[in-house]
């Protein structure tokens, strides 16, 4: 995840957080410039991962950069049209059984990647077996363990 | 000096705190907590190395501090959030499927996970300097939130850690390795030198083995 100069591939959802948490970290650090205590404290809405940044101008200012660049080189995840929606590609959310189990995933580009969370990465090996792949296929990914990857539903939001 | 002896003796306690997953499969001298941080920081230290602007500083530090909040929080694995059989002895047999969870319910135990986790750090870090608290606190929250390219990187050397230690333990006992610790690494490491890694890890611990 080289991140100076690259293209960021981003579901619309992913970007739409992105670029709150941006403005939301912009009036956090205004209002430190100030003096005042932010009003956004108060919010109902407020990721309590912003806690850290209240204290930490350092870590706030780091995460600015960082989503600057992110947004600045960000190209939403066009949703495709057709026949093609009825492939797996980047962005679609795919319910799969796997050895038995049901499971849902979204396959996103590296920087959004959150495996725990149910967003893997289509340049991970299980990512890059799925592209492709409709509803009905079963997908057998065998180096070395075998696991099977039976596809139920593909949707593209 | 004392709050930092303090801190170091915590720190410390991690050695005998064994990894809870290598406790379920019922491993007989299960690595423990330091066993694990310690390799991983060697581990992303050396791949690292290969890669253009990363911060490998950040990343040996990150590798090093990421489990310090297991002291008080403990060792939570995704089994502990219901999928473990009633009998003690079929929890093995439960590491041959990684643990499926609905949308709601992933996002509902990684928040329940991270609550525990933070709380246990501020207390770990409670007595040291700022300076030190608020590097250790960062440094974690990054990785636990996967913030920048060097929690990604960390995140998928703790995963490639555990399953190196997995085909260990499967070669040590003659056994074969749990599926879990492959399907889980095949769906999160998506460094392709990590990727390569991780390959490499199976010839040799689990191929090579099964050709003999």
């Amino acid at each position: 995840m080289d991140t100076e100069n690259q293209k960021f591939y981003l579901t619309k959802h992913g970007l739409e957080e992105l670029a709150k948490e941006y403005e939301d970290l912009k009036k956090i650090r205004m209002a430190k410039t100030k003096g005042e205590a932010p009003s956004i404290w108060e919010s109902e809405d407020l990721n309590p991962d912003y806690i850290s940044f209240k204290e930490d101008i350092e870590l706030l200012e780091a995460r600015l950069l960082e989503l600057e660049n992110v947004l600045k080189n960000s190209e939403i995840i066009k949703k495709p049209t057709g026949k093609k929606a009825e492939v797996i590609d980047l962005g679609a959310t795919i319910l799969v059984e796997v050895d038995g189990d049901k499971d849902e995933f979204i396959l996103v580009d590296s920087y959004e990647a959150n495996p725990i969370l149910g967003k893997i990465s289509h340049h991970s090996p299980v990512g890059k077996a799925l592209i492709g792949h409709r509803v009905g296929d079963e997908v057998v990914i065998s180096s070395p363990i075998r696991s099977i990857y039976k596809i139920k539903k593909i949707k593209y939001s | 000096m004392k709050n930092f002896v303090d801190f170091f003796h915590q720190v410390g306690k991690l050695k005998d705190l064994p990894r809870r997953g290598w406790v379920l499969i019922g491993a007989k001298d299960p690595a423990s907590v330091s066993d694990h941080s310690f390799r991983m920081a060697v581990m992303a230290w050396i791949l690292a190395e290969k890669k253009r602007k990363i911060n490998l500083e950040k990343v040996i530090k990150m590798a090093l501090v990421h489990d310090l909040c297991e002291l008080y929080a403990g060792d939570i694995t995704p089994y502990d959030y219901g999928h473990l059989p009633k009998n003690k002895e079929d929890w093995p047999d439960a590491f041959d499927k990684w643990p499926r969870f609905s949308k709601s319910k992933k996002i509902k135990n990684f928040l329940k996970k991270q609550k525990k986790e933070k709380e246990s750090l501020v207390k770990i870090t409670s007595k040291m300097p700022d300076g030190v608290k608020k590097e250790i606190m960062n440094l974690w929250q990054e990785y636990d939130r996967g913030l920048t390219k060097e929690a990604n990187f960390v995140r998928q050397i703790n995963r490639l850690e555990t399953l190196l230690q997995a085909f260990e333990y499967g070669k040590e006992s003659q056994s074969r390795p749990f599926n879990s610790w492959w399907i889980g690494s095949e769906e999160q490491i998506d460094d392709p030198a990590l990727i390569k890694c991780m390959l490499e890890i199976a010839e040799n611990f689990y191929c090579h083995e099964k050709k003999k």
